[in-house]
């Protein structure tokens, strides 16, 4: 700060993106996430017929997507006039690149629905629309031929998604908490522990699949690693806020003693890291392995995911330069 | 198994070398013009605040308003008042507005490009492709932006781009300040009154550190005390 001459009167006066980018945030990391785990455990176990977890993660890749989308159009003041991002694009902006990444994602996610319930659709097209059925076998021959290459894109698009909603933000140089190197990582990792939570509780309630199953065993080992990497990334911010310059040591506030440090330390790192760490390892194996445990942990862990994007998007947009 | 190794460093490093040399040719394609650039004069626009002149009378924020048909309560342009309360006989203003960034991350990050910067360097709006996603306002590192409530369009100070200036007259600002707090002019012209007088007058920019280059100066008041 030039302490010379300076101004504390802004134009914006508060948290500009307020609570749908943060839940935009969220299910994009959410979708992004189910998809690569889902994916990855599949090609890791060679599983060639649909599993209840690849169904529950595909179709919740795309429906959090969808919604997210929804989320995105309707916080713009001109919500009418979003075409206008499709037609004019600015390669600079983190934001274009994100639609134009969003643009391939989305239909890719939308083909591996349709992957999943291939068997599905054919019994209710040659139920209700006959005429739909001949159509429907073409289009899966040709898809299932190119299956490999779709999933490599698919895994590849789904990284870009969850990795620019990070870029998005810490692209902004006026907030400290969010102008970091490591938060398109962190949001890397949150998305992969969000997608891992979601599609678990989806597969196990609409898809039948036994909490101690073999694929949920799998997902249930990766969620853990997941979990440390988030808490370190999460250190690594706080500490480069302490050791920094004046605003971003009045930005580790967020973290310590400012409005929105109970929401980090109740929601964030109770609600998403101590309650599924005590229910599966500290009161024993019996609590670990009941269905409370199993629902109520994944549930915390979304939850925690959402608290953690909510505390970065309020939190960081509270604290900037001006001091 | 040897030969393909071979071939494969061969290639390897045949394609680093021509990475090597069109990176290089880039960077002299991409000094060589700005030598030109200063010769043909493209104009850029910039302005002084002078602290030691203003006092405060919002002159400038009302002919701001009365030009650009800023909504009754908005504001492009705002003096704010930063006496020290311990020395109330020492008053202190500053100008807030946009800093008219030569890197400016408001265009950097507009998905739509209706932040942008016009011919004559400045940046602008064009309020018909703004879809209002606020990106720019947060971009901002002097949060001088905001959406006008009238046309949902995100906008700010463009020196009288598309008013005044346009018409061959200074900013309205400029125009309506009695004390002569307030100087615009090109700075890629050597005689203008701006150049000269930052030539012979310590300045300062805002907030040098988030390296946006502004064109926009402040002489602060500083009494040394003698």
């Amino acid at each position: 700060m030039n302490s010379a001459i300076n101004y504390t009167y802004t134009f914006s006066h508060g948290v500009e993106w307020g609570w749908p980018i943060a839940v935009y945030l969220l299910l994009a990391g959410m979708s992004g996430g189910a998809l690569i785990v889902s994916i990855l455990i599949r090609h890791y176990k060679k599983q060639e017929a649909s599993t209840p977890l690849f169904k529950a993660a595909s179709l919740l890749a795309f429906v959090t997507i969808m919604l997210g989308m929804v989320c995105l159009v309707g916080d713009l003041d001109k919500p009418l006039y979003f075409w206008k991002i499709l037609i004019n694009y600015n390669f600079n902006s983190v934001m274009s690149i994100g639609v134009l990444a969003l643009c391939i994602y989305i239909p890719l996610s939308f083909v591996m629905v349709l992957y999943a319930f291939e068997d599905e659709i054919l019994e209710l097209l040659s139920k209700r629309f006959t005429f739909l059925k001949g159509l429907f076998v073409t289009v899966m021959q040709i898809l299932n031929k190119i299956r490999p290459l779709v999933n490599a894109l698919c895994i590849a698009f789904a990284v870009i998604v969850c990795a620019y909603t990070g870029f998005l933000i810490s692209v902004l140089v006026r907030f400290p908490l969010l102008n970091t190197a490591v938060l398109p990582a962190l949001f890397v990792a949150s998305g992969l522990s969000a997608g891992i939570a979601g599609s678990s509780l989806l597969a196990a309630l609409c898809f039948k699949e036994d909490h101690h199953s073999n694929d949920l065993k799998t997902l249930h080992k990766i969620e853990w690693p997941v979990m440390a990497v988030e808490i370190m990334l999460l250190g690594m911010i706080f500490v480069s806020l302490i050791i920094g310059s004046d605003a971003q040591k009045a930005a580790s506030a967020a973290f310590c003693g400012g409005a929105w440090s109970g929401l980090f330390w109740v929601g964030v790192v109770g609600i998403g890291f101590c309650l599924p760490i005590v229910l599966n390892f500290l009161l024993g194996k019996k609590v670990a392995s009941s269905n409370l445990a199993f629902y109520v942990s994944s549930f915390a862990s979304v939850i925690g995911v959402l608290l953690l994007r909510i505390f970065i998007v309020y939190a960081g947009q509270t604290y900037d330069i001006f001091i | 198994m040897e030969n393909k190794r071979r071939a494969f460093i061969k290639y390897l490093s045949v394609g680093s070398v021509g990475v090597g040399v069109a990176s290089y040719s880039n960077l002299l394609a991409k000094t060589q013009p700005s030598q030109d650039e200063t010769k043909d004069k493209k104009p850029h626009f910039g302005m002084i605040f002078d602290q030691n002149k203003c006092v405060g009378c919002t002159d400038c924020e009302r002919a701001c308003k009365k030009v650009n048909l800023v909504p009754k309560d908005q504001m492009r342009l705002y003096v704010q008042d930063k006496t020290d309360p311990q020395k109330r006989m020492e008053k202190r203003y500053v100008r807030v507005s946009c800093q008219q960034c030569v890197d400016a991350p408001c265009v950097k990050v507009c998905p739509t490009k209706a932040c942008h910067k016009d011919e004559n360097g400045i940046t602008t709006m064009n309020t018909d492709d703004c879809i209002a996603c606020k990106y720019c306002i947060v971009a901002c590192p002097y949060d001088v932006r905001f959406i006008n409530e009238e046309t949902k369009s995100a906008e700010s100070c463009n020196f009288c781009a598309d008013t005044n200036l346009k018409d061959g007259h200074e900013p309205a600002c400029v125009e309506a300040c009695k004390y002569e707090a307030l100087v615009f002019g090109d700075l890629n012209d050597e005689n203008s009154y701006i150049s000269k007088m930052l030539n012979v007058k310590d300045s300062l920019r805002m907030r040098p550190e988030c390296g946006t280059n502004p064109s926009l100066r402040y002489i602060p008041v500083v009494k040394l005390g003698v």
